[in-house]
């Protein structure tokens, strides 16, 4: 069972972030105006039948408040916006490079079948700009006006805080060692990589304040190794950690780099990037320079900059990495009702995960179906369930089940609730719990 | 047999319950034995508490456990589908009255047993995510159901009760037979989760079609090749 003292403790750093990491905070676009851009023309829409709710974003957060707040006030006329035209989801992306699942399992998935099966409009443009007095959200494919907007659009690096200023070397690390937590083509370049890792060191990164999900890149680690004592190859995995350590599930990571991967992995806790040599292949920290053959530089992390762009981000004094200026509770735009953020972009210290976007967004869809018949609703807590494959040979996970509690005095969130639980214990269930996991959510957002 | 005819409503046997008169009763199907893969009858006597047994009812693509509660009393209340409205489930049949049966599909988001693999069980002797003993769960998201209390949620992120099957025993020779179920919106939309995996393993149509006859009922273990101990 698990030791939930030792979870608070360790993974603590995720909460700590938004709120004790404010002093150093660096953010001061809190109130740059947005910018009224029209495309023009209006978008080719119907006209709406009901009060109009636009979804930014055809990720976790958005595909899920689309479908149930449709669910929930059949009235609202609901449009989803989203640049991309085929999906392919973050989650269980480690996975696949080890493997275990095939890319078919992360994007196979139509958002037209999603729009069709939930009674909304899928609507394939990128977003351009916003008049949140006009109430129109501008895109390169028309104008559309809303009563109710939510913007979900997941997160941006930061490249700046690991000591990467120049736009030469923050381009090669883009498109050379990708970090692999936000497009699905960082997803097929990873693939590659460690699909074709013949030897040598590979280094996994892990970045400070609150990354989107906290254990992945331990657990890609893990799978890394797993492959290489698999094939045989003559080579090691190192991690190294901005943090002084594992940010969540410590003590099952721990036991799989040390009984699982011994002198294949190594792990160095309170090691931050400082600097990339991407020439010479050489990470530069304090005190240290790491070679490497290939990496996955995974750079810290911030709200998407469609946020900075459309003038909504939070002040330093609230988030410290460029998160949305958002009503703690009810997810609004401080002062603005009809404009929402959620998602990996909210300056909650939730994890940054799959599992907790989907339940936010469950609760997002009541609190807009609530305010759109003048109603308001009791805050409930997201719900945090995340798998970690440690083992691909066999497929070993274990887990953290997490729920957060809301300090009204402080209007923050302050911690987790008594009933989390982590399951340190690595077992071939939950690694098998961890593909139906997945396919829980697809359904859950793709289907009726 | 006219299904759509409400015969347990007009029975009385819901207000024998003592509350939720209003409840919508079980709709009855065609009542079908539970029988061994060699066509022999499952009697009573035969159902262990170790784990759940599987049989498809009242559609061949819809998977039920029957679960014996052993020292358990099972109870009856009024429950919630979101897609069927309010029932009362059954009460428990056999010598005991300890013997129960519900649609195996996570009301969460829709595991359910399949012969690779399920991730919704029985755990009769307790586990890691579900806590005390003789519980349901699911390892996908952690819902865990109580199967004595008409398989309502316990915890976890499911917010309804898993659908009930009705059972009847004949005391003359204690052989199980499934009688009704609630469930036929709920049906539809996990028909429209699964169609492309459903025609693959029934054929087309098929695992919409009404089980007839008798059906197959066999341990979980023997059904699935994989049951994650979660």
């Amino acid at each position: 069972m698990s030791d939930r003292r030792g979870f608070l403790k360790s993974s603590g750093l995720a909460l700590a972030a938004g709120a004790a990491g404010v002093a150093a905070g660096t953010s001061g676009c809190a109130t740059a105006a947005a910018p009224a851009v029209s495309s023009g023309r209006m978008a080719d829409l119907p006209k709406a039948k009901g009060p109009r709710l636009v979804v930014v974003g055809g990720g976790t957060s958005g595909l899920t408040i689309a479908k149930y707040a449709k669910k929930e006030f059949p009235k609202f006329d609901v449009v989803l916006v989203e640049k991309r035209d085929m999906y392919s989801s973050c989650f269980t992306s480690n996975l696949w490079y080890a493997g275990l699942i095939t890319l078919e399992n992360l994007a196979n998935h139509s958002f037209l079948d999603a729009a069709v099966n939930n009674h909304y409009v899928y609507f394939n443009a990128t977003v351009t700009g916003l008049d949140r007095a006009g109430k129109v959200l501008a895109t390169n494919e028309g104008d559309i006006k809303y009563d109710y907007l939510v913007i979900a659009p997941g997160i941006s690096y930061d490249y700046d805080k690991i000591g990467v200023t120049d736009v030469d070397t923050r381009t090669a690390l883009r498109q050379i060692y990708p970090g692999g937590f936000v497009s699905p083509t960082e997803h097929v370049t990873l693939n590659r990589k460690i699909r074709e890792f013949e030897g040598g060191v590979f280094i996994q990164t892990v970045p400070s304040g609150n990354y989107r999900c906290l254990p992945a890149p331990y657990e890609r680690a893990c799978l890394i190794a797993s492959l290489i004592k698999h094939n045989k190859i003559k080579g090691k995995v190192v991690i190294l950690d901005a943090n002084p350590e594992v940010t969540i599930k410590a003590k099952g990571f721990h036991a799989a780099f040390d009984e699982l991967y011994k002198g294949i992995l190594e792990y160095k806790p309170g090691v931050a990037v400082k600097g990339v040599d991407v020439a010479k292949r050489t990470i530069e920290t304090d005190f240290d320079s790491y070679q490497f053959d290939d990496a996955a530089i995974y750079p810290n992390v911030r709200a998407s900059t469609l946020i900075e762009q459309l003038g909504l981000l939070a002040p330093s004094t609230k988030s410290n990495q460029k998160e949305a200026n958002i009503d703690t509770r009810f997810y609004n735009i401080i002062g603005d009702t009809s404009v929402y953020v959620t998602g990996d972009s909210r300056p909650h210290p939730y994890s940054k995960s799959a599992n907790t976007s989907n339940t936010e967004a469950h609760y997002v869809a009541k609190v807009l179906a609530a305010r759109a018949q003048g109603k308001e609703i009791a805050w409930s807590t997201p719900e945090t369930i995340c798998y970690s494959v440690v083992n691909a040979f066999p497929m070993q996970a274990i887990s953290v089940k997490a729920h957060y509690v809301y300090d009204a005095g402080k209007d923050a969130i302050t911690g987790f609730s008594p009933d989390t639980k982590v399951f340190d214990n690595r077992d071939a269930a939950k690694g098998q719990a961890t593909l139906e996991w997945a396919k829980g959510l697809y359904r859950d957002m793709f289907n009726a | 047999m006219d299904r759509r005819c409400f015969t347990q409503w007009c029975s009385g046997a819901v207000l024998a319950q003592g509350f939720a008169s209003w409840a919508a009763p079980i709709e009855d199907y065609a009542s079908i034995p539970l029988v061994h893969p060699d066509g022999a009858p499952i009697k009573a006597s035969e159902v262990g508490t170790d784990e759940a047994m599987v049989f498809a009812y009242p559609l061949k693509g819809i998977p039920c456990y029957l679960i014996n509660l052993g020292d358990r009393e099972p109870t009856t209340q009024t429950l919630t589908s979101p897609d069927d409205g309010d029932y009362t489930n059954p009460p428990g049949v056999g010598p005991k009255g300890n013997l129960v049966a519900f649609v195996a599909i996570c009301t969460h988001q829709l595991s359910y047993p399949t012969p690779v693999a399920s991730y919704l069980r029985y755990a009769a002797g307790g586990s890691e995510l579900g806590g005390g003993p003789g519980r349901i769960v699911c390892c996908a998201h952690g819902s865990v159901y109580d199967p004595a209390q008409g398989a309502a949620r316990i915890s976890g992120p499911t917010q309804n009760p898993l659908m009930p099957v009705r059972l009847s025993h004949d005391t003359a020779t204690d052989q199980l037979s499934a009688t009704g179920a609630v469930g036929r919106k709920f049906f539809e939309r996990f028909f429209q989760n699964y169609k492309g995996e459903l025609i693959e393993r029934f054929g087309p149509g098929v695992y919409r079609q009404e089980v007839q006859g008798s059906t197959v009922t066999v341990p979980l273990s023997t059904y699935s090749r994989q049951v994650p101990a979660c």
